[in-house]
């Protein structure tokens, strides 16, 4: 599959093609790797800091949504689907008032970061 | 496995236009579209997308910053996302339907949010149509088509009630007003007058002789004398505040607001000079012709709060039957309350 490849070689995309479109979408794969970034700081948030869980349940919610539409306007479905479990998961377990270690947040928070990871499995 | 994805290229848009019916319908009408989405990337693909494809894009990072250029420029379509930092799609779809704009906004929700009562809540909040994120371009572009349309379509409208609107009150030979409107807009200058307890004056004008005018030299040349009138005494009026209305055949009322009697009177003499000063060029050759006018006006408190529009016409026709009867081609002034009496 030529896309994802294309933010899982793990290189930094060069943002010089004169398509606009191909620039573009260069850009958010570049951007799935710092979004890469910021998941791996939400499950160290989750499992680490003292406090009200739900505002990281919030903070998950809303960063996996802006993931999701992202995904769909550059047409990358896998990436779409994953998020939008998190985002599901997160915000049942922001309403539920859930612990930290709620299962079904871990599991998409787990499943996401292996989909972005480079040189993915 | 999944299909491989379907990336927008210019290709690719040029391939999506041929498909739809942006071109078959000829050069694309003026569109303005703005784009709202708090996702940078998102919004830059999506205006590339929509210049390629012929509309002026303008773009707004949150639903307030939309709201500012909406009450900057006029856009006939507004793209936007729902969920937004600060102002919703929502809110902003709200907004949009509670201004009170000249031309009718378009707007589509474009959005991930996709359960049954999402769209409903969507179209509810004044969206016309809602886009589910991840469909291809094509069908973003072949709505966008459809809102293009509809604006289009409306703006039509709207200038053709207006066009109609401003026929129904204009004599179509002079281009003056007409009755209806002096029926509709005296009353207003009445009560205007009332209120803040300024003058007002009509002239009543009756071109002398007219029928002969048809008669001897035929209606063609009668036509052309009574746009000639109009044009003269509208000459001898201020443009902004004056107004004249043919009120009937060779009949016409010339409205003066924020005017006494002594002014109105030094009008009627100015347009009754500008008539006869010059012959006027007619297809029967040139035709020397006069006008008799009746002057009044309401200018004291009581005439302000007694005198009816119909009484103020009555008054300037008893001074133009004066004007009549003493020989023509003059001017005869009488306040309201005295003419009237």
């Amino acid at each position: 599959m030529k896309t994802p490849k294309s933010w899982q070689d793990g290189s930094q995309a060069p943002i010089t093609s004169e398509d606009p479109f191909e620039e573009l979408r260069d850009a958010f794969f570049a951007r799935l790797r710092s979004d890469r970034v910021r998941l791996t700081t939400f499950a160290a948030a989750l499992a680490h800091t003292e406090g009200d869980p739900a505002c990281t349940f919030e903070d998950i919610q809303l960063f996996a949504h802006r993931l999701r539409g992202g995904a769909a306007i550059f047409e990358t479905p896998e990436v779409g689907i994953a998020a939008n479990a998190l985002e599901q998961a997160a915000a049942a377990a922001s309403v539920a008032h859930a612990d930290r270690s709620d299962a079904s947040v871990w599991t998409a928070l787990e499943n996401l970061l292996e989909l972005l990871q480079p040189n993915g499995s | 496995m999944h299909p491989e994805p379907v990336i927008a290229t210019p290709g690719h848009v040029a391939a999506c236009l041929n498909d739809t019916v942006i071109q078959k319908s000829g050069p694309l009408w003026q569109c303005r579209v703005l784009v709202v989405d708090d996702d940078e990337l998102v919004r830059r693909q999506l205006e590339h997308l929509l210049r390629l494809a012929g509309y002026d894009v303008q773009a707004a990072g949150s639903g307030e910053e939309a709201l500012r250029i909406l009450g900057a420029m006029s856009c006939q379509i507004v793209l936007t996302d729902w969920q937004m930092a600060d102002m919703d799609g929502l809110t902003l779809c709200r907004n949009v339907r509670l201004k009170d704009d000249e031309g009718y906004v378009y707007v589509l929700m474009l959005t991930v949010r996709n359960t049954k009562r999402d769209i409903l809540v969507g179209l509810a909040a004044g969206a016309d149509d809602y886009i589910v994120k991840g469909v291809p371009s094509e069908e973003i572009l072949a709505r966008m088509e459809v809102g293009r349309r509809i604006t289009q379509l409306e703006s039509s409208l709207r200038a053709s009630n207006q066009e109609n609107g401003r026929l129904s009150v204009t004599d179509p030979l002079t281009g003056a007003h007409n009755r209806r409107y002096l029926m509709r807009n005296l009353p207003r200058e009445l009560e205007r007058a009332r209120r803040y307890d300024h003058p007002l004056a009509i002239l009543s004008c009756d071109i002398d002789r007219f029928k002969r005018v048809n008669d001897r030299f035929g209606h063609e040349a009668g036509d052309e004398t009574l746009q000639a009138f109009v044009i003269r005494s509208a000459s001898c009026l201020r443009e902004a505040t004056d107004w004249i209305v043919r009120s009937g055949g060779e009949e016409f009322v010339l409205v003066l607001p924020e005017t006494t009697l002594e002014g109105a009177n030094c009008v009627a003499k100015k347009v009754r000079q500008v008539l006869a000063a010059e012959p006027i060029g007619t297809s029967a050759g040139p035709l020397f012709v006069t006008v008799s006018i009746g002057v009044t006006a309401v200018e004291t408190a009581d005439e302000l709060a007694s005198v009816s529009v119909v009484e103020l016409l009555r008054a300037a026709d008893r001074c133009l039957y004066v004007s009549k009867n003493l020989g023509r081609d003059r001017v005869t002034a009488a306040s309201a309350s005295c003419a009237s009496a």
